[in-house]
């Protein structure tokens, strides 16, 4: 498993050149594979029945689940942007989980996890502004102006830290099975790997969802409420 | 076309694990876009509906519980109101019952009252009825004595008198007795 993310195609657009990166690949087979589910959990639906059983049960319990946690962390006033969170969520952790197969986690580059993060940053901006009105634009000018760099820097620090946790952890993942990989004899890599998979890919990948999806809906709520 | 695709992967620059420069950037607001049209796609395709599907059927739930919960509100308020009404048709049977034998009394009492009253009456009606027999028999024996007082007289007379005196004492005697008769 190579540590660097590799750039697939270089595209120039308009003069500008844009690399298109394993990473930006890899989340558009992710993508692809979450909404392939989706269409067919949306067909599977229509068989639904009033007392959920088996493959239904697991779908409602999982959104089920997700809803009452984003209604516990943003409450009923910011609820209506869940689906945001419940798309970073099923992403993020499809990453980590997909990386098992040896598709490099697409989290594990900082040009995802920064983008999360920004996405962040400009829903606390724009929620702010749209439920404390003025009060969210005068809160960085509190206790008094003079105060307005650090609090800027405060809060610019929200998205940097909650990407850089983000992207550290998953890629800490990656380098430490790449390490395994590329030191032990060939004898060592077959079973052994699971475990470090099933630790790095499924409980820490699991583990870095929860956080970074909790953060970054407690970083809205503190904005907006 | 000059503006698309220009190298393939084995042109393409060595990668990377970390930079800060403007193609991270590009890649972050590619991502951005990226997670936008995930988030939109399973929002539609799969949150909302399936959330939709959920509320409904609690709704459909809580509408079924409410509905049972209001359906047994008034069947508890039909047994309270029959029990009320079984209550009061025992009070009311007991009244009837009560108003039946006191009216039956005095039913009775009245029929005692017009039975004694039709045996006064039966009974002064037969004593009239005697007494009228009795003036009537007296009457009879009255003139049966005076006819009899006067067939005794006549035969005792006829050995005695002739025919014309006979008759001008009856004539008299008749006479008299009319006169007293009349007088009464």
């Amino acid at each position: 498993m190579p540590l660097n993310v590799d750039n697939i195609w270089i595209l120039d657009i308009f003069g500008i050149e844009v690399w298109i990166t394993e990473t930006i690949v890899n989340s558009w087979i992710i993508m692809a594979i979450l909404i392939a589910l989706a269409i067919f959990i949306r067909i599977k639906m229509r068989k639904f029945k009033e007392i959920p059983t088996g493959f239904q049960n697991l779908v409602e319990a999982g959104v089920e689940m997700f809803h009452n946690f984003a209604q516990n962390t943003l409450g009923e006033k910011l609820l209506y942007i869940s689906p945001w969170f419940f798309s970073i969520f099923v992403f993020i952790f499809s990453s980590s989980l997909f990386s098992i197969f040896g598709l490099r986690a697409p989290t594990a580059d900082f040009a995802t996890t920064g983008a999360f993060a920004l996405a962040t940053f400009i829903l606390m901006i724009v929620l702010g502004t749209r439920h404390k009105k003025g009060e969210y634009i005068k809160s960085y000018f509190e206790p008094h102006f003079i105060f307005f760099p650090l609090n800027l820097i405060g809060e610019l620090a929200k998205p940097v830290s909650l990407s850089f946790r983000l992207f550290g952890n998953m890629l800490s993942g990656t380098i430490i099975l790449t390490l395994y990989y590329s030191l032990t004899p060939i004898f060592v890599q077959i079973g052994i790997p699971a475990f470090f998979h099933a630790f790095f890919d499924v409980f820490f990948g699991a583990i870095q969802t929860y956080i970074f999806v909790i953060i970054s809906q407690m970083y809205v709520k503190t904005a907006a409420d | 076309m000059q503006n698309m695709i220009l190298y393939l992967a084995q042109n393409s620059q060595e990668g990377r694990v970390f930079g800060l420069d403007q193609q991270t950037l590009i890649s972050m607001l590619i991502q951005l876009l990226n997670g936008v049209i995930l988030a939109v796609a399973l929002g539609f395709i799969l949150y909302k509906p399936l959330k939709e599907f959920m509320q409904k059927r609690t709704d459909r739930i809580q509408g079924k519980i409410d509905n049972a919960e209001a359906t047994m509100a008034k069947a508890k308020e039909l047994i309270a109101e029959y029990n009320e009404k079984l209550s009061q048709i025992d009070i009311t049977s007991q009244e009837v019952i009560e108003e039946a034998r006191l009216k039956a009394a005095d039913e009775s009492r009245v029929i005692i009252e017009t039975a004694k009253q039709e045996a006064q009456e039966i009974r002064a009606r037969t004593l009239e009825s005697i007494e009228d027999d009795k003036r009537r028999l007296k009457e009879e024996a009255r003139l049966y004595i005076i006819e009899l007082a006067f067939l005794i007289a006549q035969k005792y007379v006829a050995q005695s008198i002739d025919d014309e005196t006979q008759e001008r004492l009856f004539e008299e005697a008749l006479s008299e007795l009319e006169e007293a008769q009349w007088q009464n």
